[in-house]
Formats: C-alpha cells, structure tokens, sequence
C-alpha cells in the first residue's frame, strides 16, 4: 500500500492525538502512527495535573493558553474530559525559596494569572489534611485556577474529533525509518506501510531521540523513570494539588478519592527502567506522611512507572527543524506535556499549516541549545 | 470497615480482639479522625535464601526441601493459618493408592503445619501478602514489598532473595449474568471456607453451578451442614467430577442436570430466585426452557484460573494453555522458569490437585536450593529424580490426562523457547 498524507505524526500520546486534531481542524490530510494503543506513553502513567505558576515566561504563557482552552475542551471535542479546577498549592520551605516565589509571582501576575502568596496559617485553610510543621514550610502561592484533567480521555477525545475530520490514525503500527529527499523529509516507513509525506511530527515523547535519529537529527533529551502511586479511596477533602519543588513531592485528591502523587527516588539516572522500586515506596510513604499524617494507616493500592523525556532547561523543544526541512520537534516536556499540549498543539499545527511561527515557538527551538545562556526552569516536580 | 479508627479494615479476614470499635463504612473511607503524628518509619527487611510465596501444599512442601538442602527460607502467606485451600477440605482425599488418600485435607494441612514449624531453617510470615516486585540497584537478589498485617494495622516489609518460588494457587472463576454482583452469590470455595473453617452457615437454599469435583463435594458438605441443595446446573454434556461424589450426592436426592446453566438472578438486594436454562448442542441457550427456582444463595463451582500476576510482572514466560486453566508460566521440568532462580509449584503452575502440588513443591524446593549452592549437587539430584517418577505415577490414571497434556505442552513450549 502507498499512500500520502499531508503530516505524518509519530507517537499516540495527549500531542500526537491533539496535533492531529487541530492539523485535520485546519483542514489537512493526517495520519498518526502509535505503536501501542493511545495513551501508552508518558500520557496513560502522567498525574495529569495542570499548572500555571512556572519560573519561565515561556512555560507561564503556554500553561495559561492551555488552561483557557482546556476550560472550552469539553465543548469543543464532544466529550467530558473531566477538567477541574482545584487551584496548585505550592509549599515553600526556606527564605530563598519565598523570594523566588515573590518573583514568580510577580512575573506571573504580568501574564494576567490569578496567583497569590499564602501564609503559613492560611495552608490548612486551602488543604486541611497538611501538617504545616511537618513539611517544614514558611509560606506558599496558590493559584486557583490550575487543576487537572483526565489524561486518557483527553487524549480519546482530541482521537475521535480528529477521525471524525478525516485523520487516520494507526494504532499498533511502528515507525521503523523516515526517509529524506536534500534535506526534507519525504516518506515515513511502518512495520505495516509506507506514507509519502513532507512533513513529519516527531511526538513520540520519550522515545523522540530515536525518531530523530532516523533523519541524522541528534536531540539532547534523556527518558527518566518516574513513579506514581495511588492509595485507597478516602472521603473526597480538598481539591487542591499539593506540591513541592525542594522535596519533589506532589499529590493530590482525585474526584474518586484515591490519593495519587509521586517523587523522584534519590538515586535516580536516566535510562529505559521499567520496573518500580522500592525505593519509591520508602521515600514516597515517609515524606507523604510527614506531609499529611492522617494518611499513615492508608494503604496503597497500585504503583506504576513512566518515562520524563528530559531536556537539559525542563522545556520542550518545538518546531520545525533548522537542517531537516519538514521535521517537526514536538518533545522534550521534561513532566510537564500533559497540560501545555492543548496550545503547544495548536501553535504547530498552526505553523505546519500556515507557516506561523509564534515568538513562544521560535524561543523553543532545537537550536536554542547553541546559545550561551539557556534560561533554565527551576519549578520542576516528580 | 473501619476498625479501631482505621478505614477500609477488610473484617472478613482480620481476627476479632477484645475492645475494638468496628463502624460501617460506606463507599468513601473518612479520614482517620486522630493522627498519631508520625510519619511512615522505615521498611523491615530481611535477606533469604528462598523465598516461598503461598503456604499451601506446595509452598509448604517447598518451604520443608529447601529448608532440609540448608538453604535459609522465608514462607509467606496472606491467611492466618497455613495450609492454602486445604484448610477447608474435611473430606477424604480422592486418589487410587497414593500416599494421602483417604486422609481429609485438614489433617494433612496440619501434618504440614508441624513439620515447618519445627524447622529451624524455615522462617514464617503469616498475614502477609507478597504485592509486588521491586527494583533494587544495591542488590543481586530479588526485591519484594510484603505488606503485613499486624491487628488491624499493615505496615511494609522488604524482603530479598535469591531465588523465590510461587505457590500462589489459583482464583476462582466467575461467570456473566445479570444478577451475579449481588449478595448470595458465592464461590464456592468461599461457601467452604464459611462452613468448614469459620463455621457460618452461607444461606438456606443453595443452587449449585458447576458439577466438577470442587461442585459435587461442597454440595455434599452443604447437606452435611444441614442446608438445602436444590440441584446441580452443569453446562457441559457429562459431570466432570469423579463417580464417587456425584453418587454420594444423587443418594441424598439432589438432581445433577447436565447442559443446563444458570440465566439469569431475580432480586433486588439479596438472591431471591435464580433462572437456570437448558443448552444445545453447541451450549447455546434453548429459548422456553427456562425455570425458576427459589432460592437464597448462588454456588458458582466453575473453575480455576492459575495465579501469575507477580509471575507476569517478573517477565517469566507465560503462554495460555487450556488445560492448565489459564495463563501459566513455562518451565522446565525442575519448575524453574524462563527467569533463573523463579520457580513455580501446584496450581499456580496449572490447575491440578493437592498431591501433585506437594511434589511439584518438593522438586521446586530442590531445585531452588541447588540453585542458591547450599546443597551438593549430585545428591540432591537423586531427590529429584524420585520426586519426578512419583510425579509421573500420579498423573498417569484417567483422571490425569488433563494436567499430563497441560504439562505436556508446557514442556513443548519450553524447548521451543530454548
Ligand atoms: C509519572 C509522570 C507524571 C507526570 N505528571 C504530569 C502532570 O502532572 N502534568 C503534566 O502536564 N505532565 C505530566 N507528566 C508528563 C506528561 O505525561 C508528558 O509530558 C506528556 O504526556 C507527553 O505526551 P506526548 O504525547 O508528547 O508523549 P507520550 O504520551 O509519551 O506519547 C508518545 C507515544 O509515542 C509512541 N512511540 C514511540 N516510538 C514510536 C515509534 N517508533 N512508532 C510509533 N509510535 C511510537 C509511544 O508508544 C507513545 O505512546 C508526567 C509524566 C510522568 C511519567
Ligand atoms: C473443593 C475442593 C476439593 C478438592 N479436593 C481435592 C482432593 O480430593 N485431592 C486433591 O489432591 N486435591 C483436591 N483439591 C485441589 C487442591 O486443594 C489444590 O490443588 C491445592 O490446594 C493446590 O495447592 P497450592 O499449594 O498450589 O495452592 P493453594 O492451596 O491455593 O495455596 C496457595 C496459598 O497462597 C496464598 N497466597 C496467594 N497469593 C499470595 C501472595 N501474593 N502473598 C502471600 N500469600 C499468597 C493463598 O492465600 C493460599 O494460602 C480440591 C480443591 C477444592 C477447591
């Protein structure tokens, strides 16, 4: 079978799906290839929270996008994607910590964010459950209008409005090459078929430096194992998530009670681990705990793994490669994919389809990474 | 339930001591009213030769040749009291003339139970379960968290091994029809875990489905108990358990009708009556055979699937073999599998019965003990090969002939794989 396609996307997560969603909006012809089922990814293990409050202007400005179109998603696709709004409680711990907060906050509140400091005593007024000594806090920011969604039927959802468009997408299906043509993508090569096609979407989160390395591309991204668990169901509390950015601790409520969070093990290092460790549930349980004490006779009820694509600032790398012409960079999340990719796909589908390149896009190139100084994002969890 | 301010307490399996407050709990836990302030403390651990998950025949019998080749063993089992299914089977064991026929289960059990705690080398954790296994880059051995229940409180152990065996038994199937999520509706192995350890009585008047043996001989045991067997509901065009059983139960006036199955259950919260339906040729439903028979309880007698979740999650090498039940992993004929230093034994390894699960776990308890050096090769080798004709002997009747193809293709699969 020969075919073509407009844009061939690579990966089934939450970008890959929404990509091809706003690419068939605009009325292109587009095929996804995902080699397992949607979601198998980064998206179907994610805590699938959704925040504004960044240290970087660029990951602020694409959060709050995404969060205003994340409150129209629903709507928009046909079918509830569970998106609330519990706000992010941010635990602050030392004085540093309260004066980077202040800075944030500031810069946040000029991109319009409905953002605050909040005191010590003010904590348990927004999560009851937190023992304020315990976590050893001096303050916190809370920003009401963060929340969470859910990562599968999110990504289900952008799947179906997509294929109603017209866009095929193949599941089971593994992209094995990409051939190029002087330097432009031509053809995308499948265990199943082979698709001519001049652009190509390199979505497959983890695993993109593989992809990339298909058309000579070398991409600084490294797949970290994450892990999250979720505990029994307890009566419905608080709404919020609570996180920290020097333990890396964050958790929250779901609807259905279960607690879900995680944090990163000490002796962490980059590479395809699949399997849990123990070490999680060692370190999990004890800061959890100092964090909200009523949970100690709690039990856990699963714990499972997934991969950060790491970049070497934490944010991702956009757009449309400066050598391979047609190779679209759509990776490097570094744990927070999930809540950017409503606008993140947007914007590419957008440059794809129309050739525009907003200023967020051109300051999240490849080629950032041969500039001297990168502006790091310093608010990083998980 | 929430017990002594402890949410989601599962009182079906913890001990009653005296002074507890139990309070109902609906869908949602509350919060643990006090907080006892102190976070998580770190995790027990314990380093073993072998480990030995399940304390059935198998594991049991495992847990006795490991422990006899001087290798360091941990037993670990979910329930208060050794023994695995065989806890509940007051019958005399079936079988031509083999060591334990004629004996009930419970005696065994109890023979077993004496014969581990007497020896020094074998270790016991009781009322814990084996939930998952674990990464640990600080050691060689196999990491696995064991939640252990102690009251009504659990707390997590680590436990390392060399080589680990699974004895884990098997679950109970379920069938599909409306009706079957509400109480009154029992396996039935639960119904004999009810009456023949806790002494309850499940119900009045029972429909049993399924006329294997597990069927035929808690039938029985519920006419013992003084409890109405209205009658036997077998889907398959013969009853599938022994002569025996069946004869026993047919005396007491309890029909068995074969091709029939059950439809559907009448009652809003609680069985009130249970449609049963007769089957064609090709077990279809025959429409205007059905009938309604009162009754309070629903007997589900249909089957076993082997237990390999934590085999899965370990990335043995498993395939589907009707014969076996289910799901099971390959392995080689000293029970290892396809991950060195993991074995299996009894009807975690396909669906069988309690004497073969005791020489599978026999050999397995060997063959671990080889595989961690504490024991002289060629000795223990001689072991293994009793164990293995003993094996063969009880497999070559009639009512072999299932597990002797279940293994037999489990062997086939494992050359191929080789
Ligand atoms: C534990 C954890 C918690 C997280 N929490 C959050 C959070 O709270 N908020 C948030 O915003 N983000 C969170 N993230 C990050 C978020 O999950 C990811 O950034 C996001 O899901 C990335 O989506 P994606 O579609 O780009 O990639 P993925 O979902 O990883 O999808 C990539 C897909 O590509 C497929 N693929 C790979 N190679 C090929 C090939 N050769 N051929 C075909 N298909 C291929 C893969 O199978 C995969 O399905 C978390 C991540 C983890 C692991
Ligand atoms: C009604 C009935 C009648 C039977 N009659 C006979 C007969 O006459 N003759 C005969 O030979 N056989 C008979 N059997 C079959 C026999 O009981 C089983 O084949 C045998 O008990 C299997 O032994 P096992 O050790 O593999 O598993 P089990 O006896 O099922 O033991 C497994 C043990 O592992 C524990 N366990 C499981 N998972 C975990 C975990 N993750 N962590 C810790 N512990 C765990 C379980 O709680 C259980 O105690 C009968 C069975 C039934 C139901």
């Amino acid at each position: 079978m020969n075919e073509h396609a407009d844009v061939v996307i690579i990966g089934g997560g939450v970008n890959g799906c929404a990509i091809a969603y706003y690419l068939s909006k605009l009325g292109m012809n587009v095929s996804v290839f995902e080699r397992n089922y949607l979601g198998s990814g980064a998206t179907g293990s994610c805590g699938a929270g959704i925040r504004q409050q960044w240290s970087t202007k660029e990951n602020t400005e694409l959060a709050i996008q995404s969060v205003h179109m994340f409150e129209e998603l629903s709507d928009e696709l046909g079918e509830d994607i569970e998106f609330s709004q519990g706000g992010y409680l941010i635990i602050n711990h030392t004085e540093e910590e309260l004066a980077q907060s202040k800075k944030n906050v500031k810069m946040q509140k000029t991109l319009g964010l409905d953002v605050s400091m909040v005191s010590v005593d003010e904590i348990n007024d927004i999560v009851p459950v937190l023992d304020v000594n315990g976590m050893d806090s001096v303050g916190a920011t809370f920003c009401p209008t963060d929340g969470h969604a859910n990562p599968f039927k999110t990504t289900f959802a952008y799947a179906h409005a997509a294929e109603q468009l017209g866009a095929n997408i193949h599941t089971h299906t593994l992209v094995k090459d990409i051939k190029t043509k002087n330097n432009q993508v031509s053809e995308v090569l499948t265990d199943k078929k082979s698709v001519k096609t001049r652009w190509v979407v390199d979505a497959a989160g983890a695993w993109s430096s593989q992809i990339a390395k298909m058309v000579g591309i070398s991409i600084p991204n490294k797949p970290f194992r994450k892990e999250v668990l979720a505990t029994e169901r307890l009566e419905p509390l608080f709404k919020a998530m609570v996180i920290s950015f020097k333990d890396g601790i964050y958790f929250s409520q779901q609807p259905e009670g279960n607690i879900v969070g995680g944090i990163p093990i000490p002796e962490q290092r980059s590479g395809f681990y699949e399997l849990p460790t123990f070490s999680f549930i060692q370190h999990m349980s004890e800061t959890l705990t100092r964090y909200a004490p009523a949970l100690r006779d709690i039990n856990m009820l699963r714990h499972w793994t997934g991969y950060y694509d790491v970049t070497p600032d934490a944010r991702p790398i956009l757009g449309e490669d400066s050598k391979v012409r047609g190779f679209v960079h759509c990776h490097g999340f570094s744990g927070h994919g999930f809540m950017l990719s409503p606008m993140v796909s947007r914007m590419l589908a957008e440059y794809i389809s129309n050739d525009k390149e907003s200023s967020v896009l051109k300051r999240l190139r490849l080629n950032r990474y041969e500039d001297e100084d990168i502006d790091m994002e310093q608010n990083v969890v998980g | 339930m929430r017990v002594n301010n402890i949410p989601n307490v599962r009182t079906c399996i913890a001990p009653l001591t005296e002074d507890v407050t139990v309070e109902t709990q609906d869908t949602f836990a509350s919060w643990p009213k006090e907080t006892h302030n102190t976070s998580a403390t770190k995790a027990d651990a314990c380093t073993v030769d072998v480990l030995i998950v399940g304390g059935g025949p198998a594991g049991l019998e495992a847990a006795v040749q490991a422990a006899k080749q001087n290798a360091k063993v941990l037993l670990v089992d979910e329930n208060q009291q050794l023994g695995g299914q065989l806890i509940k089977q007051t019958h005399k064991f079936f079988g031509s003339k083999q060591e334990n026929a004629g004996t009930r289960g419970v005696t065994i059990a109890k023979e077993l139970e004496e014969t581990v705690q007497d020896h020094t080398g074998i270790e016991l954790l009781l009322e814990s379960t084996v939930i998952g296994f674990y990464e640990d880059t600080s050691s060689d051995y196999f990491t696995f968290a064991v939640s252990k229940r102690k009251g009504y409180e659990s707390s997590i152990v680590k436990v390392q091994a060399k080589t680990v065996i699974f004895a884990v038994g098997a679950m109970e199937n379920m069938l599909l029809f409306p009706g079957n999520d509400l109480p009154g509706v029992y396996g039935a192995g639960a119904v004999q875990t009810l009456m023949n350890v806790y002494g309850v009585k499940p119900g009045n008047h029972v429909l049993m489905v399924g006329a294997g043996n597990v069927g035929l001989i808690v039938s029985y045991q519920l006419l013992q108990a003084g409890i109405l067997v209205d009658r036997v509901v077998e889907a398959a065009p013969i009853i599938g358990g022994y002569h025996v059983h069946a004869a026993k139960l047919r005396r007491c006036g309890v029909p068995i009708y074969t091709r029939h199955s059950i439809k559907e259950i009448i009652g809003s919260d609680h069985v009130e009556a249970a449609v049963v339906v007769r089957l064609d040729e090709n077990w279809q439903e025959i429409p205007g055979s059905e009938k309604t028979i009162e009754c309070d309880t629903v007997c589900l007698a249909v089957g076993l699937t082997p237990s390999t979740r934590l085999l899965s999650q370990m990335g043995v090498k498993m395939y589907t073999i009707a014969e076996a039940g289910g799901f099971v992993a390959i392995h080689d004929d000293y029970m290892q599998t396809s991950v060195p230093g993991v074995f299996v034994a009894g009807d975690n390894s396909g669906i069988e019965e309690a004497s073969t699960a005791m020489i599978e776990g026999k050999i397995a308890g060997v063959a671990a003990a080889i595989q961690t050096g504490k024991t002289s090769t060629k000795q223990a080798k001689e072991l293994l090969d009793i164990f293995a004709s003993e094996l063969a002997s009880l497999r070559a009747g009639p009512f072999g002939e299932k597990p002797r193809i279940a293994k037999q293709k489990i062997q086939t699969f494992w050359r191929k794989n080789q």
